[in-house]
């Protein structure tokens, strides 16, 4: 054969080819392909998990302005936010140097905390000694009397919401401080709900959409 | 300055000359490449000739002494550049950065203040995903405030990405019975919520419909839009069975001082009339390792997010601890946004 058939031959196998491959595609025409080719989205994340050892973003910048400690139960490891050096008066000896009941003067009515009402499960469960210690004001009690830091009031929460401790761990409780990217730093349950009166409040929304309702009419 | 541009257009002429049986001789035999090849030479000759035209009949006209001529002249090559860009897709680095300069000088010229537009890239070994819990919901719609003010969205029509479906109980998940726009005390009684957005679907059939390519999904899972390419037919909007995506029936318009200028190219930039857009995981945030808007409002917790490439992240615990399910699985969609309950 000369070379200008070679040629000619060549351009044939190549535009027949390139028809082929435009008709494959166009037929698939899936976005991505060569990447994935698992069935569904979790086959993927079981696939590509581990790929990658580290991501160079980090939540840090985020959170540079937080004193942290740890939570760590040996299944989790994160932080979450330092309580004590943020409470005003505390630590609370400054003021109960002695023990409750030899401070208080009930004929003169409350002295401090007056605005503190306890809406928290019922009064035959709780009162205020059930999570203060009346001779330890600078910490805070178990329910089998063993004391407890205020920054770790998640372990005195938890003796009764186990279920929330539990998914708050994990991570399906709860909010995030500053970012989703590593190191995680949780907020804590004091960080949402006001560990005297826990619930959310009903409210109105924050919006109502006036279009909507001119064009839904 | 001035004799350089008058003779631009002729130098660029000369070069596309010089250039082209250059190129022929290179690409002899390759069939793909030497279309492709050709397509690239004659749209790069072509941009060269014009700017260079244009920066020529700038100069001629004001004849080289005003000091104004020099900003016209750059302005008009500025709207050249733009108005030829391609798509943000198939650009190079270079071009991606240029592009986003562009839009932050031209915003400058426009109103006097200064903006942020980011071309930043997905991270490998980062995969977007979002939970939502059903039983957190309360309806406040904070979140959707968020987004409307983190996603710069037109305030006249009260476009929002994120609608919350209050839905009555005992009746299933009926979201032709819901209503997402009720104004109440919130939650209702018997009532529980359900947010729907975008889901940034892994096999997206709004990026199938799209004739133009002007939406796509990113390596990171993010399905985008770039605005300047989509021509705004709304097959998306057709194709989307989980109602993800808005259009926009008129000029967006944001008060200055509302402006978010913490922007992205594929995220928060201002659109135009005509353009379809949607959340988009917040790309501006999410890419720097912050939540989006709606996680961080969200007063409940309602709203996780975070890297389902990572074993120890939230999201993950939450798929492989709670009971999820997606919306319409049997479509093969593979949202990845899942519904959990407490």
């Amino acid at each position: 054969m000369t070379k200008g058939n070679n040629k000619m031959l060549k351009t044939c196998i190549y535009s027949a080819f390139a028809i082929l491959f435009t008709l494959v595609v166009s037929c698939q025409h899936k976005e991505g392909d060569a990447h994935s080719h698992h069935h569904g989205v979790m086959d993927k994340i079981e696939a590509e998990t581990g790929k990658v050892d580290s991501i160079p973003i980090s939540s840090d910048y985020l959170n540079e302005h937080i004193k942290k400690i740890v939570v760590d139960d040996g299944e989790h490891h994160f932080l979450i936010p330092e309580r004590e050096s943020h409470m005003t008066s505390f630590p609370c000896s400054k003021c109960h140097t002695d023990d409750l009941d030899k401070i208080q003067e009930p004929e003169k009515g409350k002295k401090a905390h007056w605005d503190i009402k306890l809406q928290h499960a019922d009064i035959s469960i709780m009162n205020c000694t059930t999570c203060h210690s009346a001779h330890n004001m600078d910490k805070l009690r178990t329910i089998t009397n063993e004391t407890i830091d205020l920054n770790e009031s998640y372990k005195l929460c938890g003796q009764c919401h186990s279920g929330q401790l539990k998914d708050w761990k994990g991570g399906g409780h709860g909010k995030r401080e500053g970012g989703w990217a590593p190191p995680r730093v949780s907020k804590t349950c004091t960080n949402c709900h006001n560990p005297h009166s826990p619930g959310f409040e009903p409210r109105w929304p924050s919006r109502l959409n006036t279009q909507k309702i001119i064009e839904r009419k | 300055m001035c004799k350089e541009n008058n003779h631009s257009p002729l130098q660029n002429r000369e070069a596309k000359d010089a250039d082209l049986p250059l190129e022929a001789a290179q690409t002899e035999v390759d069939g793909f490449d030497q279309v492709f090849d050709m397509q690239m030479n004659r749209r790069s000759a072509f941009k060269r000739i014009t700017a260079g035209l244009v920066a020529g009949i700038g100069a001629a006209a004001t004849s080289c002494s005003v000091a104004g001529s020099e900003k016209s002249a750059e302005k008009a090559q500025m709207e050249w550049e733009e108005y030829f860009k391609g798509n943000y897709k198939v650009m190079t680095e270079e071009e991606k950065k240029a592009t986003v300069k562009r839009i932050e000088k031209s915003y400058e010229q426009r109103s006097g203040n200064s903006l942020s537009v980011s071309s930043k890239e997905a991270t490998p070994g980062v995969l977007f995903g979002y939970a939502f819990n059903i039983s957190k919901c309360q309806g406040y719609m904070d979140c959707i405030n968020a987004c409307v003010e983190e996603n710069n969205q037109d305030r006249s029509t009260q476009m929002q990405y994120i609608r919350i479906h209050e839905i009555e109980k005992g009746h299933g998940i009926n979201f032709e019975k819901a209503d997402d726009n009720y104004y109440h005390e919130v939650p209702a009684k018997n009532h529980f919520y359900m947010g729907t957005q975008c889901f940034h679907c892994e096999n997206p059939p709004c990026v199938e419909v799209c004739p133009v390519q002007a939406t796509w999904k990113e390596e990171d899972g993010i399905v985008v839009i770039d605005y300047d390419w989509c021509i705004g037919c709304r097959y998306c909007m057709a194709a989307c069975p989980y109602d993800g995506r808005r259009f926009n029936w008129q000029t967006p318009e944001i008060k200055e001082s509302e402006v978010n200028k913490n922007q992205h190219y594929l995220g928060n930039r201002l659109r135009k009339k005509g353009v379809m857009e949607k959340c988009t995981f917040c790309i501006q945030r999410s890419r720097n390792g912050k939540n989006p808007a709606c996680v961080e409002a969200c007063p409940t917790g309602a709203r996780i997010f975070g890297n389902l490439l990572d074993p120890t992240s939230e999201i993950r615990w939450v798929l492989e601890n709670k009971k999820v399910f997606r919306l319409k699985e049997d479509l093969g969609t593979e949202p990845k946004f899942w519904y959990y309950m407490d």
